[in-house]
């Protein structure tokens, strides 16, 4: 695998606190970066100066699917052969994504998803986080089709042709779902893999919440009713 | 004539009025208006007629057929509305997205 052309894609809003420590960790593993900030109101800019991170600024607040998106076409635009959709907040594993890009080429997959459900996997998740994306994964199947250990996960990895026929129109958190809509439209060959996820006080502060699902689960309704 | 048939009218006349400063483009609007207002007021000052209407579509009172008709219409409009609020901002998405995308810098060479 040759990691210049692997882009790191970090949608990111308000994470100040923790991005500059999540991108010397991509960065230290020899990857390239790609950072949209959707239009944070806190120092995010300031924390990454003097980092090789290209950095691309959303004037108005879009949401993560539109950032994740923007990120995507940047990516494309800069030669991308392999596309990793990373979460700011810090919870990821950087070690994961060597593997995820290896698991791609190595069995001709179009898209990897790491799930944090697998035997292999480690995090040390709340049990009813835990029964929230079980659930969660659930509604995905209802809506999708695609039966996964786990639902929004953050990190992906995908290759050209996928990211040619991915194209988010959520801009909100359903763009989780929206992935595996695509997926099953554009029959992309996936698989999961076992990532490792650690939940700090500050992502358990940020992360979803029972009413967002909720929400999420409308916006779900109202893309299968306008979706075009 | 009744207070409230006085009050209906008045009110369809001035929208009727208003919608034709609006859109006097076509003889089509023009006609339209007329024949919108036209039947507002037919209803307003002959609501037996609603009645007899309704009673022969098998609902009880003209009103009630109206409130029908008229939730449906509202559904209908909350639907396009929505349809239209989703291109809206699908659109708008792109142009940020492009103008981002184009204004992207690399943090390291600035400095």
């Amino acid at each position: 695998m040759d990691s210049s052309s692997v882009y790191i894609i970090i949608p990111s809003f308000n994470e100040a606190e923790v991005i500059r420590q999540t991108v010397e960790e991509v960065l230290g593993a020899g990857f390239k970066i790609i950072l949209v900030d959707d239009c944070s109101t806190d120092l995010t800019k300031e924390k990454l100066k003097d980092l090789p991170v290209i950095y691309i600024r959303h004037k108005i607040n879009l949401g993560q699917g539109a950032a994740l998106q923007t990120g995507i076409q940047m990516a494309r635009l800069n030669g991308a052969e392999i596309f990793v959709s990373f979460d700011a907040d810090g919870q990821h594993d950087v070690n994961d994504i060597a593997a995820m890009c290896e698991k791609l080429e190595k069995e001709n997959l179009d898209i990897v998803l790491g799930s944090r459900f697998l035997p292999a996997s480690t995090t040390n998740i709340s049990s009813s986080r835990k029964l929230f994306l079980k659930l969660a994964s659930l509604i995905n199947f209802t809506f999708t089709g695609i039966l996964l250990t786990d639902a929004h996960n953050g990190l992906r990895a995908f290759n050209r042709h996928a990211a040619e026929k991915i194209n988010l129109m959520e801009n909100r958190m359903a763009h989780a779902t929206e992935f595996l809509v695509q997926i099953k439209k554009h029959r992309l060959m996936f698989a999961e893999h076992p990532v490792h996820i650690r939940y700090t006080d500050y992502s358990r502060k940020k992360g979803q919440s029972l009413l967002n699902g909720i929400r999420i689960f409308f916006e779900l309704i109202l893309n299968k009713f306008f979706n075009k | 004539m009744t207070i409230i048939q006085l009050t209906l009218t008045v009110c369809l006349i001035l929208i009727g009025i208003y919608m034709y400063t609006r859109l006097r483009s076509t003889l089509l609007d023009v006609i339209l208006i007329l024949l919108a207002t036209g039947t507002g007021i037919f209803f307003v000052l002959f609501p037996d007629f609603t009645t007899q209407l309704a009673h022969w579509m098998g609902v009880g009172r003209g009103v009630d057929l109206l409130l029908y008709l008229g939730f449906l219409f509202l559904f209908f409009l909350i639907i396009k509305l929505y349809a239209r609020i989703r291109k809206m901002e699908h659109n708008f998405t792109e142009v940020v997205r492009n103008k981002s995308i184009k204004d992207a810098e690399n943090l390291e060479k600035k400095n």
